[in-house]
């Protein structure tokens, strides 16, 4: 693997002595070009992390390093990167062309090259039309870009960007959304993006980490975090999710992932089913991963799978998806399928769930893992 | 004068303003009280401050126990000028009975027709006061007399500086007092200085401006605070311009800190009238305080507190205050300042201090 | 007029009759509400301002004879001797003088602690700037002669500066313009840093930040965003500080010691000291229109700048 662009080592904030540190030992890799995705619920540490990388906050301890040169306790303005706040921040003196240049005009670039590299930047966010305007005169969308053009225009190292889309209504964060991504991958620009929606993450990002009380659960692909969860939090906080807990019983046999397992469970007392998960785990006791949407429900019991037998709890349905809940012991599981024209399940009927056994994942831990 | 600055401001104003109004308009109306030479309120307008204490220590505060139906109610001013100010104010329907001010200006409120005249009939004391403080006219006369003195430091000056010529010492530079004109302290110096450069003031001030110029620079303050016998006393200044009165007073206060003298070349007399006011609403009560005041008993025991020298002829004052008071018997040097002249010449003298004097 | 009546709908039926009727009652009604509670107001500025400011401008046609005699007339002649005597020209000139350095320098000093105020996250941010503006609780006579105090002969400045052997004779610090401009830019503090603290609005630490993550040293983050974004507030203070430096009286007085003479001390001469109202009438007068202009002027160049 090529060297890092941004690597981050045990990086620790702790805003008051006393208080539980926002940010806690956090380590991360980014390579070049990548655009990931700090994604996490409210107040788990994502602006503080992006704010150190930034240079605006001062670290309590850890490094953080650019193109493998320590930049800790370089100050801000010498780090070089492009940030975009939740709001905005532009200029209110200064017109939309002033706001673009005012990068170029700190690194003393000339004149005419500043005129055309502005004129470059406000094309590329199709604002070129604008550049005499006042910043107030315009739409948050539009303000959004300018932002982003601002930060974009001085190449910077490191795009950092904390919640841009949030001020947006979700129609223009649709269409932000993509343009955002396609900037970023023309420009390939190195970026850090802060967001708590995890569809914002899975679609843009080429890594997430998902952050939980200061410090990543996991990095990595969107793939990879809902698919592979590493923890419970993960699963969780990624997509819907049902956990059973089960005893993971005899490895029969290599899964069709690298290095997956295809395993015996059972669930206690209600029957033994099929799961994949990492080698070794013959014998544990481990929650085991199912989203609704492979989750098959049906009414009629099946000569041919093995199945969980329960009772329809709660309907639910939008048309395009029916979502049924159905106890098992004391469970309750989340089913979701594609309707049918078919007649749809009554509250107290009894239900027969099934799943294929890839598709049911068997989490590695029950603890918190730490992210290499 | 000043500019409204904001809306917030005015209003705030507005509504003080508008108290103020109130107030003032509840004022004037008790004056219908009764009036009788025994009996009534009189309302006197008079100086404010140590003045104002001793005043009504000395004389109010025993006239009161001798007419206990009589209530005195004193508006005090800060000069002369401001209580002929108050006076025009409240001409043709006036609230004050009594005036005690500066000569100088009572002349002019006389010809404003702004007082009565006395007679003694009416103020049987008015013949105790001696033929030269009587009013030529029948006006209010003379009440007390004092003088411009030099007051200073003493332990600057064990002994007291015996001449004027002592303010252009440049030993003292930067740490003199004057009050510029208008105060009667400036004009006096003017008229001073003129003298003493040989100069007839009345005609020309030529030279005495030329010499007040070399002046100027080592004046510390032109308008010395809290007043011009403060200064001394704190130290501010060490020699400076002031009246006898209030400086004996004062040189008691401040256990003989400061002192006040008579230099040789003469000085000018600070006089003050009393005066009935024209129309007044309390006219018989106020002849009868206007009596008292001019009684013997009166002017002692003033002379005694604030040592402005008695107007009456029977006045009997004790040795050790009858040598701090001003002599009015002639054996002091007077430059006289004549009250017609000084009307006109106010003017001319602050305009002449300002422009070329102080700069 | 019938047929466009009946063409529209809503005025043509009874409800939509009534409902507009009764919107343009309730207009009416808010309408009188709003000018009532203005008559409080307009009756006592009319009462506390326009009209004495109406018999000031009358008063100053008049004549004035010495002690106080106001001579009825109308005559120019009052406002001929200010406007011919470079006496009055000097005392106009130097009331100017006295009110842009005060204002500047109260702007100076007032400025660090305005920011500070404002971009302060401290817990005892309340307190720092309750102890700001505290010296307004006190009045400005009371401040002024503690300025007396502290700038005297025997002050406190000069007897440490002395007893520190930096010089040799007292410096004369009162009864002059410094003085004066001492005193007033210290009593005008307050008002600056409340006026700057309520036109910092457009100041926020994250344009700061924007601006050094755009590469802007502290210095040029101060110069390019800071300063800019500020001098809103930094105008409306200089402007109330010029106002009411100019106008003041109290202070030149009793700080000035008899040398200073300004427009203000000059009109209270003119009133108490010599009587003569038409005069400080025409002088006030004077006052209020150059300055009226003044200001006005400025106000066009602070929004020209885009303050
Ligand atoms: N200035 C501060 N002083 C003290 N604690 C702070 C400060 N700023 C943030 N915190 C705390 O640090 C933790 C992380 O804050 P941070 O702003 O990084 O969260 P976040 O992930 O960006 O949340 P959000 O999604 O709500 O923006 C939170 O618990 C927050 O309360
Ligand atoms: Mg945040």
């Amino acid at each position: 693997m090529t060297e890092s662009k941004l690597s981050i080592v045990d990086l620790t904030k702790k805003y008051a002595a006393g208080l539980a540190p926002a940010v806690d030992r956090l380590n991360m890799e980014v390579e070049e070009g990548h655009l990931v995705a700090l994604l996490g619920p409210s107040g788990c540490g994502k602006t503080t992390t992006l704010r150190m990388v930034a240079g605006l906050m001062d670290p309590t301890a850890g490094s953080i390093m650019v193109d493998g040169r320590e930049i800790t306790q370089e100050p801000v303005n010498k780090r070089g990167m492009g940030m975009v706040f939740q709001s905005y921040a532009l200029f209110p003196h200064m017109n939309v062309e002033q706001n673009v240049a005012f990068g170029l005009q700190m690194r003393q670039v000339p004149k005419a090259e500043q005129k055309a590299r502005v004129a470059e930047a406000l094309d590329m966010v199709q604002l070129g039309h604008l550049g005499k305007r006042a910043t107030k005169a315009l739409s948050g969308g539009q303000q959004q870009r300018i932002a982003l053009a601002r930060a974009l225009v001085v190449e910077p190292t490191l795009l950092l960007l904390d919640e841009p889309l949030s001020n947006l209504d979700a129609k223009l964060r649709d269409t932000m959304r993509t343009e955002i991504r396609s900037i970023q991958q023309r420009t390939r620009a190195t970026t850090l993006f802060v967001t708590h929606d995890q569809d914002e993450a899975l679609d843009m990002a080429d890594r997430i980490a998902v952050m939980n009380g200061g410090l990543i659960e996991q990095f990595g692909s969107p793939i990879d975090v809902y698919e592979r969860p590493r923890t419970h939090f993960v699963a969780n906080f990624i997509g819907q999710a049902n956990f059973l807990t089960i005893t993971v019983g005899e490895d029969v046999g290599p899964a069709s992932a690298a290095g997956e397992r295809n395993y015996k469970i059972e669930v206690p007392g209600l029957g033994h089913f099929g799961a994949v998960g990492a080698s070794g785990l013959t014998g544990r006791s481990l929650p085991v991963l199912i989203r609704p949407h492979r989750l098959r429900a049906s009414l009629q019991p099946s000569a041919s799978v093995q199945e969980l037998k329960g009772t329809v709890e709660q309907v639910s349905y939008t048309g395009d998806t029916l979502s049924i809940a159905v106890r098992v012991g004391d469970e309750v599981l989340q089913s979701q399928l594609h309707t049918t024209s078919g007649s749809l399940p009554h509250t107290g009927d009894t239900a027969f769930l099934s799943w294929d056994p890839e598709h049911a994942y068997i989490l590695p831990e029950h603890a918190k893992a730490v992210a290499a | 004068m000043k500019k409204s600055i904001k809306g917030k401001i005015a209003a705030a104003v507005t509504v003080s303003a508008m108290a103020l109004a109130l107030a003032s308009c509840s004022g004037p109306g008790n004056a219908a009280g009764g009036d009788s030479p025994t009996s009534g309120e009189v309302s006197l307008i008079a100086y404010s401050g140590v003045w104002q204490d001793q005043y009504n220590a000395a004389v109010i505060e025993p006239f009161k126990a001798k007419y206990p139906d009589i209530k005195i109610t004193y508006s005090s001013k800060r000069s002369s000028a401001e209580m002929l100010s108050a006076l025009q104010g409240q001409k043709g329907k006036p609230s004050t009975d009594v005036a005690i001010m500066d000569n100088s200006v009572s002349t002019s409120g006389n010809k404003q027709g702004l007082f009565e005249k006395i007679d003694a009939a009416g103020v049987p004391n008015l013949a105790n006061v001696a033929d030269e403080f009587q009013n030529k006219e029948g006006f209010g006369p003379v009440v007390m007399l004092d003088a411009i003195g030099l007051v200073y430091d003493t332990a600057t000056f064990p002994t007291p500086p015996e001449s004027w010529n002592v303010l252009w010492d440049p030993a003292y530079a930067g740490k003199i007092n004057v009050n510029a004109p208008p105060s009667l302290l400036g004009l006096s110096l003017t008229a001073i200085t003129s003298k003493m450069e040989g100069e007839d003031y009345t005609k020309s001030i030529d030279k005495a401006v030329a010499r007040l110029q070399e002046l100027a620079p080592a004046v510390q303050t032109f308008a010395p605070n809290p007043d011009e016998y403060q200064s001394i006393i704190t130290g501010q200044t060490v020699l400076g311009l002031g009246q006898n009165a209030r400086g004996q007073f004062y040189s008691d206060q401040s256990n003989k800190k400061m002192g006040v003298t008579f230099p040789k070349e003469g000085t000018v007399y600070q006089i003050n009238t009393i005066n009935l006011v024209k129309d007044a609403p309390h006219s018989a009560a106020a002849k009868t305080f206007i009596d008292y005041a001019l009684s013997a008993e009166a002017q002692a025991a003033f002379a005694e507190k604030l040592f402005y020298a008695p107007s009456v002829t029977n006045a009997k004052l004790p040795d050790d205050v009858k040598n701090r008071v001003v002599p009015t018997d002639g054996s002091l040097n007077i430059v006289p300042l004549d009250v017609d002249f000084l009307s006109s010449a106010r003017d001319k003298w602050t305009d002449t201090w300002k422009r070329q004097i102080i700069k | 007029m019938t047929t466009i009546t009946t063409e529209n709908p809503v005025p043509g039926t009874r409800e939509g009759l009534e409902s507009g009727v009764l919107e343009a009652a309730a207009n009416k009604r808010r309408k009188r509400t709003y000018l009532a509670l203005l008559i409080p107001g307009i009756l006592g500025l009319l009462v506390s301002f326009v009209f004495p400011l109406l018999y000031m401008v009358r008063m100053s046609f008049n004549e004035g004879a010495p002690d106080g005699v106001v001579i009825d007339t109308f005559t120019f002649q009052t406002y001929i001797k200010p406007l011919t005597d470079p006496y009055y020209w000097r005392v106009t000139l130097d009331t100017f003088r006295m009110g842009l350095t005060v204002g500047v320098l109260c702007l100076v000093v007032s400025y660090p602690i305005a920011l500070f105020l404002v971009r302060s996250t401290s817990k005892y941010k309340g307190l720092l700037l309750a102890i700001a503006i505290a010296p307004l609780l006190t009045s400005a006579v009371v401040r002024t002669y503690g300025w007396m105090v502290i700038l005297g002969t025997n002050g406190l400045v000069n007897t440490s500066l002395e007893s520190m052997g930096l010089i040799g004779s007292p410096l004369k610090l009162t009864n002059n313009m410094t003085g004066v401009t001492i005193g007033l830019v210290e009593i005008f503090m307050p008002y600056a840093i409340l006026a700057m603290i309520s036109g910092f609005g457009r100041l926020s630490p994250q344009l700061e930040e924007a601006a050094g993550s755009l590469g802007a040293s502290k210095f040029k983050v101060f110069m390019r965003v800071t300063l800019p974004l500020s001098l809103p507030g930094v105008f409306t203070a200089f402007l109330l500080v010029f106002v009411m430096a100019i106008s003041t009286f109290i202070t030149p007085r009793l700080l000035g010691g008899g040398s200073v003479q300004v427009l203000a001390t000059e009109i209270y001469d003119q009133t108490t000291g010599l009587l003569n109202w038409p005069f400080a009438a025409a002088l006030s007068v004077i006052l209020l229109v150059l300055f009226g202009t003044i200001i006005a002027i400025y106000q066009r160049i602070v929004q020209k700048i885009g303050g």
